[in-house]
């Protein structure tokens, strides 16, 4: 029993690594069952196209998920078209903020596209099936030979082995693994020289942001009770008026006002120490606007306080 | 709190995706026991619209499935009949078209699903291209194959054909690959397609995102309750009657909303940015209160009226 609750408490404190490498896994292992019972590549002339598009076209629908998937695109998007609001780029400061946010979350979905393709090229089934299709590689290999050659090389991933006197054979599952492990490599370098970047620039130390993570969680859960708490205390006010015709009692509840300074962008700026916006936005005069002031700054570092959010996608 | 609340509370916040994945896997079980069971590909002339058939009349079906099971079909259209102006209330006439359209949207997951699993599979699309009538394509897939390959392609399906072995592999495969390459050409559409629609949705919303999200909180609670009160009332009313029925006792007063608070309260939900409304029934509870405000503020004025005079 007692291990389990280690387990479970790592879990909880690793949460967004190990939500990572789930989807990571779960993707790999999609991959995996795709080319295993959907992918037959045709050999003919159709390698090329089918194997490009079972490389790329689900990458893209991942990349895609992504977005639709993310909390902070909605929380981006909500409300920037809205009737009677500019939808054009007044303020070059919010503009960058914007950026800067729609920035964090391509690269987050870029995970899982990334994960597919370097695990397809790995498992080379793919790349094999695209490039024995391609022309460049059939007038290579078939130099001199007439267009027998070109549908024998396209048969390479159906088991095909070239005649005797063809150019020097080039193994194109080689080829494929080999990219992949590139991908893999660079990938996470990259990942860890920005990943340290950003925490060198980080204008708060280690501690109090790791405190500051715990808060968010903490304030997303009880925001969520709370809403509740408040959402049933008023139907229950509206059904009790509603069936028993007594008068209703005044209810108060935040302004519309109120809800749109908590849900703007946060900025963190060295004066306060304000750890969300509906911290930030109770702090100071309650109908005072809080939005961005000269003084702020806007970490990647901190870029984690506009994405640990409510439980809520923006899908259909 | 216990391991196994912590694990309920992680899958009841991840509801929505299992939701998904769990159609996804049915989708995918009731391919495969039509495509083994029920499906035999003809082999003849008929090829082209069996093969249509099995692709497309299913996914008509769970369409309209789609819209048997959304509640908010039924909230639309009940009662239209006895009183169609329900349909297009004074100064809200698009908001009609607005919710049909979100049902639809929502009614299109299982379709699009279906037709997704079945041209990945490819099975319903080689028997329906095999005996298709567009002669380009089939010269295109009897390029550089014996004489006979056209007369007998539609039997390719059933491996009931008297060309070489590899001649059916060749088209057989040819057939796959185009199937699941318009098989992932639907699934990138519909997800662009939604990525888009939600993209639009959200950045002309009036609320705020946690404005929203409370919401929608509120919209369940609500619903919650509605169902709570519903059987406290039905069942204090029905012991009402039963009880003068079995022991022959006057009737006691028993106040229930009237029929016009009812049909006020089931019109369609409208969201009021500008006066906080989060529904139908919040919206009926606030314009009563406006009214006893200025009940109250006219009798107030008589009061005085009649004090001033007095």
């Amino acid at each position: 029993m007692e291990k389990f609750r280690t387990v479970l408490d790592f879990c909880l404190s690793h949460q967004k690594a190990l939500s990572y490498s789930a989807v990571s896994l779960l993707t790999a292992g999609s991959e995996r069952l795709f080319s295993v019972v959907v992918f037959q590549c045709p050999c003919n002339s159709w390698n090329t196209l089918y194997g490009s598009v079972f490389l790329l076209v689900p990458a893209l629908i991942l990349f895609l998920l992504g977005y639709l998937l993310n909390v902070r695109t909605w929380r981006l998007f909500t409300g920037c078209c809205a009737p009677g609001r500019c939808c054009c780029c007044i303020h070059r400061r919010r503009c960058w903020r914007y950026f800067r946010v729609l920035w964090l979350v391509t690269v987050s979905a870029a995970v899982a596209p990334l994960t597919w393709i370097a695990v397809a090229l790995l498992g080379a089934n793919f790349y094999e099936c695209a490039a024995s299709g391609s022309s460049l590689l059939q007038r290579y290999l078939c130099q001199g030979r007439g267009t027998q050659c070109h549908e024998q090389v396209a048969r390479i991933p159906c088991g095909e082995t070239l005649p005797q006197g063809a150019q020097t054979f080039v193994s194109l599952r080689a080829q494929s693994q080999v990219l992949g492990w590139i991908l893999v490599a660079s990938i996470m370098a990259l990942v860890l020289t920005v990943t340290c970047i950003n925490r060198c620039r980080s204008p708060v130390s280690f501690l109090q942001l790791r405190f500051w993570k715990i808060y968010l969680e903490k304030e997303r859960e009880v925001f969520e009770r709370k809403a509740k708490e408040h959402a049933t205390k008023l139907a229950e006010r509206n059904l009790k008026c509603f069936f028993e015709s007594t008068e209703p009692e005044l209810f108060q509840t935040p302004t519309n006002k109120d809800w749109q300074q908590i849900s703007s962008l946060y900025a963190f700026n060295t004066k306060g120490q304000y750890y969300s916006m509906i911290h930030k936005y109770i702090s100071a005069n309650r109908g005072t606007s809080i939005r961005s002031t000269e003084e702020d700054v806007f970490s990647p570092a901190l870029g984690f306080v506009d994405g640990t959010d409510v439980n809520e996608t923006g899908t259909l | 709190m216990g391991i196994s609340q912590t694990v309920f509370k992680f899958l009841s916040s991840q509801k929505k995706a299992i939701g998904y994945s769990l159609m996804g896997l049915l989708t995918v079980g009731s391919e495969h026991l039509f495509s083994l069971s029920a499906f035999k590909c003809p082999c003849s002339n008929k090829n082209y619209t069996y093969g249509l058939v099995y692709l497309f009349v299913p996914a008509l079906v769970l369409l309209f499935v789609g819209f048997a099971l959304n509640g908010s079909t039924w909230q639309l259209f009940t009662g239209c009949c006895v009183n169609p102006k329900k349909l297009f209330p004074k100064g809200k006439s698009c908001h009609f078209f607005h919710a049909f359209c979100q049902i639809t949207l929502k009614a299109f997951v299982a379709p699009v699903m279906w037709l997704s699993v079945v041209l990945l599979n490819g099975t319903f699309y080689e028997c329906a291209m095999s005996g298709s009538k567009n002669l380009k394509y089939l010269e295109m897939l009897c390029h550089n194959k014996s004489n006979k390959c056209l007369e007998e392609l539609p039997k390719v399906a059933c491996g009931q054909t008297s060309l070489s072995s590899w001649e059916t592999e060749e088209i057989l495969l040819t057939l796959q690959a185009e199937s699941q390459v318009v098989g992932w050409c639907v699934i990138v559409s519909a997800a662009f397609l939604s990525l888009l629609i939600t993209c639009y949705g959200h950045c002309q919303s009036n609320t705020s995102h946690l404005q929203k999200r409370f919401w929608k909180i509120y919209t369940e609670k609500e619903k919650e309750q509605f169902e709570k009160y519903f059987e406290v009332y039905a069942t204090k009313l029905s012991e009402r009657n039963l009880k003068s029925f079995f022991e022959n006792k006057k009737l006691e007063p028993f106040p229930m909303p009237s029929f016009r608070a009812w049909e006020e309260a089931s019109a369609l939900d409208s969201f009021n940015i500008n006066q906080q409304i989060f529904s139908t029934l919040h919206k009926l509870v606030e314009d009563s209160m406006k009214e006893n405000d200025s009940n109250e503020a006219q009798d107030t004025m008589v009061n005085l009226g009649e004090g001033e005079t007095v």
